[in-house]
C-alpha cells in the first residue's frame, strides 16, 4: 500500500464485532515510521456491547477526504481505493 | 525469527553414517557376525537385535534415532515448531488467569525491547498490602503470538476433554497389543473435537465465539500469572494509560517512559481485550478490574463490610417494630390505667407517673 500521501486516518470499530477486522488490518498496514513522518492517527475503540458500525476516515495530502466502510470493504479492496488515488498523486510528484 | 541452525541429528543420523565407520555401527557389527559365524549356538538372534535397535525381517537393523533422508527433521528451532507453539498456548491457556490482548502495528525491535523495559520497572516497583506468596512478577510476559495457532489453541482448550477419549488398542514394536489413550492436544481426537465443534456452529456464549473477533491481524499477549489487580494497575498505566484513574508515568520520576522510541512505540500498541478468569472482558472490563483496590483481599473487606451493615440495619428495622408495639401498648396500658381508677389516691397515682 502506498502510504506517503496519507496525512490522516481516524479509525472507530469494536473489536468485538467480526465487522471492524478490515479496519483493523489497516491499521498494520500502516509503515513503522507513519507517525514520525507526520501521519495522524486516531482510533477509538467502542465497548464490547457497542453496536455503532465502525469507520474508517483518511485523508490525503492533496486534501481529498475518504470516507470508507470497513464493514462492508475487505482490506483488499480498501486499500485497492486507497492506492487507485495515491498512485495519481505519484504520477504528479514523479512528473514534478 | 532466530537465524536457522544446522540441526546434528540430519547429518549424524543418515543411513551413510549408520553404515560408515562410526560407534553407531558397533552393536550392529557385532549381532551381523555372531550370526554369520556361529549359526548353529545363536539360539535368540530376535532378543540380541532387540536391545539396542529395531530388527527389520530380512536382518536390516537400523539405529534408534534412524532418521530417513526423505525425511529429515525440520531445520525449525523447537521452540518456533507449530506443534509445540500449540502446546505452549494450550498450556499458557490453561495456567494463566489474567491475560490482555494487545494488537501490535508495526513495531520495531527497539521499540519492543523500550515498552518491555518499562513493563519491567513498573511491575517491579508495585506494593501490594500482604506480599504474594510467589514471586510471579519475573513470570509476567509481552509476547507476540501466532495467532492462528493461538485461535485453535482456544479450540482444543474449549472443546477437546481428555477425560472423554476412549482408550485405543495399539501394537507395540514386539507385537503386543496394549491399551492407549491419545488425548493429548495434538492428538486426533482433539482435532475431532474441535472439528465437530466448528461444524455444529459455535454456540455465542462459547469462550472461542467471545475471543475469535479479537484474534484479527498482528497480537500480543500480555500474560499475568495471578489475579492481582495492582499489577494489572502497574501495566495499564504503562501500555494503555488513561489518566485520572490510570496516569502514566511523569516524566520527572520516569525519563525513559517518555523517550521518543518507548513512546513511538506506545503509541502503536492497542489494547482490545482482556481475558480474566475465564471471562472476556473489553477496554472497560479490564479497566474496573485494574482499579479494584486491594486486590481480592480489598473485595472481600468490601463483601464482608456490606453485609455487617445490611445485617444491622435489618435487626434496627425488626427491632424497631417489636418497640412501637412494645410503646403503643404500653402508653394504651397507661391511659387504660388512669382511665380505670378516674379516683384512686394520688399516692399511687405518683406511682404510676414515676413508672412512665
Amino acid at each position: 500500500m502506498i502510504t506517503r500521501f496519507i496525512t490522516e486516518v481516524n479509525t472507530k470499530f469494536n473489536p468485538f464485532s467480526a465487522k471492524s477486522r478490515s479496519a483493523r488490518l489497516f491499521l498494520a498496514f500502516l509503515p513503522p515510521t507513519a507517525r514520525s513522518s507526520g501521519m495522524v492517527i486516531n482510533t477509538q475503540l467502542l465497548p464490547k456491547t457497542s453496536t455503532d458500525p465502525s469507520s474508517l476516515y483518511i485523508k490525503f495530502k492533496d486534501g481529498k477526504e475518504m470516507n470508507l466502510d470497513p464493514e462492508t470493504m475487505a482490506i483488499k479492496s480498501i486499500v485497492e481505493e486507497v492506492d487507485r488515488h495515491s498512485r495519481s498523486l505519484q504520477k504528479a510528484a514523479d512528473l514534478e | 525469527m532466530p537465524p536457522r541452525l544446522r540441526c546434528p541429528t540430519a547429518r549424524g543420523m543418515g543411513l551413510g553414517s549408520a553404515l560408515g565407520p562410526s560407534s553407531r555401527r558397533v552393536p550392529t557389527l557385532l549381532i551381523l557376525t555372531s550370526i554369520t559365524t556361529q549359526p548353529s549356538t545363536q539360539t535368540r538372534p530376535y532378543a540380541a537385535a532387540a536391545a539396542p535397535s529395531i530388527s527389520v525381517a530380512g536382518g536390516l537393523n537400523l539405529p534408534d534415532g534412524y532418521v530417513p533422508p526423505t525425511r529429515p527433521p525440520t531445520a525449525r528451532p523447537a521452540d518456533a515448531r507449530k506443534a509445540q507453539l500449540l502446546r505452549t498456548y494450550t498450556s499458557l491457556l490453561r495456567s494463566t488467569p489474567l491475560m490482555l490482548i494487545f494488537q501490535h502495528n508495526n513495531l520495531t525491535a527497539v521499540e519492543w525491547a523500550a515498552i518491555r523495559r518499562e513493563l519491567r520497572r513498573a511491575l517491579a516497583e508495585v506494593q501490594t498490602p500482604t506480599p504474594p506468596p510467589v514471586d510471579f512478577v519475573s513470570k509476567i510476559q509481552l509476547q507476540v503470538i501466532r495467532t492462528r495457532i493461538f485461535d485453535v489453541a482456544l479450540k482444543v482448550v474449549e472443546f477437546h476433554d481428555p477425560s472423554r477419549v476412549a482408550p485405543t488398542t495399539v501394537k507395540t514394536a514386539s507385537g503386543a497389543k496394549t491399551t492407549m489413550k491419545f488425548d493429548h492436544d495434538l492428538s486426533e481426537a482433539a482435532y475431532e473435537a474441535i472439528k465437530a465443534a466448528t461444524a455444529s456452529g459455535m454456540p455465542e456464549s462459547s469462550q472461542y465465539a467471545e475471543l475469535s473477533p479479537l484474534l484479527v491481524g498482528p497480537c500480543a499477549l500480555l500474560t499475568i500469572p495471578a489475579v492481582s489487580p495492582a499489577h494489572l494497575a502497574a501495566a495499564l498505566n504503562i501500555l494503555a494509560p488513561s489518566p485520572p484513574a490510570f496516569p502514566a508515568p511523569s516524566r520527572k520520576k520516569n525519563p525513559g517512559y517518555w523517550d521518543p522510541i518507548a513512546q513511538s512505540g506506545l503509541q502503536k500498541l492497542l489494547l482490545v481485550g482482556g481475558r480474566i478468569e475465564g471471562k472476556v472482558f473489553d477496554l472497560g472490563g479490564v479497566r474496573w478490574v485494574g482499579g479494584i483496590e486491594n486486590g481480592l483481599d480489598g473485595l472481600r473487606a468490601q463483601l464482608v463490610h456490606m453485609l455487617q451493615n445490611a445485617g444491622l440495619g435489618l435487626t434496627s428495622v425488626l427491632e424497631g417494630a417489636g418497640k412501637s408495639l412494645w410503646l403503643t401498648m404500653e402508653s394504651r396500658r397507661s391511659v387504660l390505667e388512669e382511665a380505670e381508677k378516674p379516683a384512686a389516691e394520688p399516692a399511687a397515682e405518683g406511682e404510676g407517673e414515676k413508672k412512665e
